[in-house]
């Protein structure tokens, strides 16, 4: 069966309401990834991403399958550690610069001293524009 | 303007897949893969209490600071992705309120709400709890 293709601005639910077809374009996420960031790194589950670098310790470089527009993308995520010593860990954007295919996140925790650490539970989403 | 009027989009090849072609025009994103599955908006101080949600059934307020959100459509696992953000409620810490991801499972999600300030850090019911989950639905 060949493939369809529908062109449309607009789409509208008989019940739901409608939605302008550039909010599932520009609202979709382009990137979503869960990863293991302790010990191996390993993806448990993820889109367009193409690969995982443990880039040091906290440091993690996600490429990109389909590279974005441009390097003015929006993420957002969240980490955890299954251990009561490490109450609070937080996800962040790393001081080196995102690219259009590639870009830094670090873990970091704040008890005590604080510092970066290899979290088991990092959860990362991408939305911007695709190249 | 062109309009679709229809109550549910599916792939042809296969259901589960729909390609939509990006701003660039050329790279297409799939549909199915990058829409929000679960996203909420609640009240976690006093009697927690949802403000707006999607697939969200109900809200379990397990101790101070440890909430579990219920979906109504599960996921086909507890691998999806999560992020959001709290605030407010808490004057000493608000600049560091912060949300951890629980155990998951296929059918909820449990947040662990904290705040950080000066190396100190505690569990704690902020008024606003916003959040949002990628993944794959059963």
């Amino acid at each position: 069966m060949a493939l369809g293709k529908i062109k449309a601005d607009t789409l509208e639910h008989s019940t739901a309401g409608s939605v302008d077809t550039q909010y599932v374009v520009n609202g979709s996420a382009k990137s979503w990834v869960n990863f293991n960031g302790s010990g191996t790194v390993a993806i448990r589950d993820s889109y367009n991403v193409s690969s995982l670098a443990d880039s040091d310790v906290g440091i993690y470089t996600l490429s990109w399958s389909n590279s974005f527009a441009n390097d003015d993308y929006s993420s957002a995520g969240a980490s955890g550690q299954n251990s009561n010593a490490m109450v609070t860990v937080s996800c962040a954007i790393d001081t080196t610069a995102p690219t259009t295919s590639a870009s830094l996140y670090n873990t970091n925790y704040e008890n005590g001293s604080g510092g970066r650490f290899d979290s088991n539970q990092v959860t990362i989403q991408v939305l911007g524009d695709l190249a | 303007m062109s309009e679709i009027l229809v109550n549910k989009l599916t792939g042809t090849s296969t259901a589960g897949s729909i390609l939509v072609t990006g701003e660039g025009n050329s790279t297409t994103t799939n549909l199915q893969q990058g829409l929000v599955k679960v996203w909420f908006n609640y009240n976690g101080s006093g009697t927690i209490a949802y403000r707006d949600s999607f697939n969200c059934a109900s809200l379990t307020d397990n101790a101070t600071g440890d909430h579990s959100v219920n979906f109504t459509s599960s996921m086909t696992s507890d691998d999806y992705s999560s992020a959001g953000i709290v605030g407010n409620g808490n004057n000493a810490d608000t600049a560091n309120s912060q949300m951890r991801r629980g155990t998951s499972a296929t059918g909820s999600i449990r947040l662990t709400i904290n705040y950080a300030s000066g190396g100190e850090t505690g569990l704690f019911d902020y008024s606003e709890i916003t959040g949002n989950i990628n993944g794959d639905l059963a």
